[in-house]
């Protein structure tokens, strides 16, 4: 028996790293999985394993910054398997070269749109997409994926001024949506180790700020993903979990 | 198969209350409990309870503010069950403990040095009773029950929020000592629960409803999935963190 039998939760940004891990965890505790990722053969990918696993999940290509293609998402998820219980919003932009790793002047306008599109509108019309249903429910579970560094202040601007609207969107989102039984939290991770085409080596920097010295992987994130898509966490909403080793302290 | 199993839990204030329920909770998901209580026999009587439904639990008699006793707690619970794997810091002079609300200035001094007595230095001493055998095994995982009227600085109890913010800044620089040696140590802030109490009214606790996006009264057992989370391995990689789970009054 799983954390979380029956749920059907969608992951966004599922088929790689980070969502990826949660995807793979909450199919082990027994979820139903929608892969939402732009990279539609990757998410396949990703569902297929699962299959093989003995787990169950599909994959819908998705771009989350688009209106259109969030409310299809919804669509087809309903259509499959009638019902939606949780929303993970992981899907962002957070690499090169999409993210330029400079000071406010070197990063353009257009930049700056492309990040505040995917990373904040988003999981906004993620969220738009799914609360009809989960309100009509009336039960939800809602995690947004922030990042450390809006606490520690060390990114771009870009990148932290998105990760910040996203704890904002929590808190705010989280009183709206009360009487209906839907929880919003978001999880803030220090800097993973989840891009495939670099090794550990590369993620050592932040180690030595950390409580526990060594570097995070996406399997650090699961547990806490899979805490706040369960009713463990049913009377908890509105919250910012930093896991990230102990580095940021909320 | 529990998320907890093979774990020695060591609750505070166990025998009641929101520590009860924590203890019942790990029992459930396969942990050893030892409710350490300042009330002995409620302690006992409650381990008692969890033996006849199947669970390991010992029931002590501990005053959480002295050192000698917290050792003994240790002691006591390294004979019985040989190990510890977790601490919750719960034991507090809180809602189910008589004390003044008032305005600072009639603040009893010598209550405001026993609420920090219990409240504060109380987590100092179990933590500092559990810690060399923690290092020992390499692993460790410590909960300090602080408060949300830390955030929002609730007037009258001034006592007893200084205490409680002092549990937090406790919890920031005990995980970054004790994280090299596996340590977790972490925080979290109830609202104003409904642990059964002769002197207040279930009314009382539904003042604070209208501050919560999920609006209804907070009952001890909302606070267990975040106590079994934090004990369990699922969260080795958080530390230092403190959550509020209070159904959305504080947004922290």
């Amino acid at each position: 028996m799983g954390k979380l039998d029956e749920r059907v939760i969608i992951v966004t940004g599922g088929a790689q790293g980070i969502g990826r891990a949660f995807s793979m965890r909450f199919a082990e505790e027994g979820a139903r999985v929608v892969i939402a990722d732009i990279n539609g053969p990757a998410a396949e990918k990703t569902a297929a394993e699962i299959g093989e696993a003995g787990g169950e999940a599909i994959a819908v290509p998705t771009d989350v910054s688009d209106h259109e293609s969030t409310e299809a998402m919804a669509q087809a998820v309903l259509e499959k398997w009638g019902r939606i219980d949780g929303l993970v919003n992981n899907a962002a932009v957070f690499q090169r070269p999409q993210i330029t790793r400079g000071t406010v002047e070197e990063i353009t306008a257009e930049e700056w749109d492309r990040v505040m599109a995917v990373n904040v509108r988003g999981p906004f019309l993620c969220c738009r997409a799914v609360l009809p249903h989960m309100k009509a429910r009336g039960y939800g579970k809602i995690v947004n994926i922030s990042s450390g560094t809006f606490f520690s202040g060390r990114s771009s601007t870009q990148y932290v001024a998105s990760k910040g609207a996203v704890v904002g969107m929590t808190r705010t989102l989280s009183r709206e949506v009360g009487d209906f039984n839907i929880t919003v939290n978001s999880i803030a991770p220090g800097s993973t180790a989840s891009d495939p085409e670099r090794d550990e080596s590369n993620y050592q920097g932040r180690v030595p700020d950390r409580s526990i010295k060594r570097v995070e992987r996406p399997e650090d994130l699961a547990g806490a993903g899979v805490f706040l898509m369960s009713s463990d966490s049913d009377f908890m909403t509105g919250q910012t979990m930093i896991v990230d080793g102990g580095a940021a302290l909320n | 198969m529990g998320r907890l199993d093979d774990r020695v839990i060591i609750v505070t204030g166990g025998a009641a209350g929101i520590g009860r329920a924590f203890a019942d909770g790990f029992v459930r998901e396969g942990a050893s409990v030892v409710l350490a209580d300042i009330n002995g026999e409620q302690a006992e009587r409650s381990a008692e309870e969890i033996r006849q439904a199947g669970g390991q639990a010992l029931g002590l008699t501990v005053d959480v503010s002295d050192q000698a006793q917290t050792e003994t707690m240790v002691a006591e619970t390294l004979s019985r069950f040989g190990k510890v794997t977790g601490l919750v810091n719960n034991a507090a002079i809180a809602i189910r403990v008589r004390h003044t609300r008032a305005p600072l200035e009639e603040i009893p001094l010598d209550e405001f040095d026993r609420m920090l007595a219990v409240n504060l230095k109380g987590v100092f001493l179990c933590s500092r009773a559990v810690l060399p055998h923690m290092k020992e095994q390499g692993y460790g995982k410590i909960i300090n029950m602080s408060s949300g009227t830390f955030f929002n600085g609730r007037e009258n109890l001034v006592h007893y929020v200084a205490s409680k913010g002092g549990v937090i800044a406790f919890t920031r620089v005990l995980a970054r000592e004790a994280g090299p040696s596996g340590i977790r140590v972490n925080s979290i802030a109830p609202g104003l629960t409904a642990s059964e109490t002769e002197e207040h009214s279930l009314e009382e606790f539904a003042v604070r409803i209208p501050n919560r996006a999920i609006k209804r009264i907070e009952v001890p057992e909302d606070l267990v999935g975040a106590g079994i989370f934090f004990m369990s391995a699922e969260s080795d990689f958080i530390s230092g963190q403190t959550l509020a789970v209070d159904g959305g009054v504080v947004v922290h």
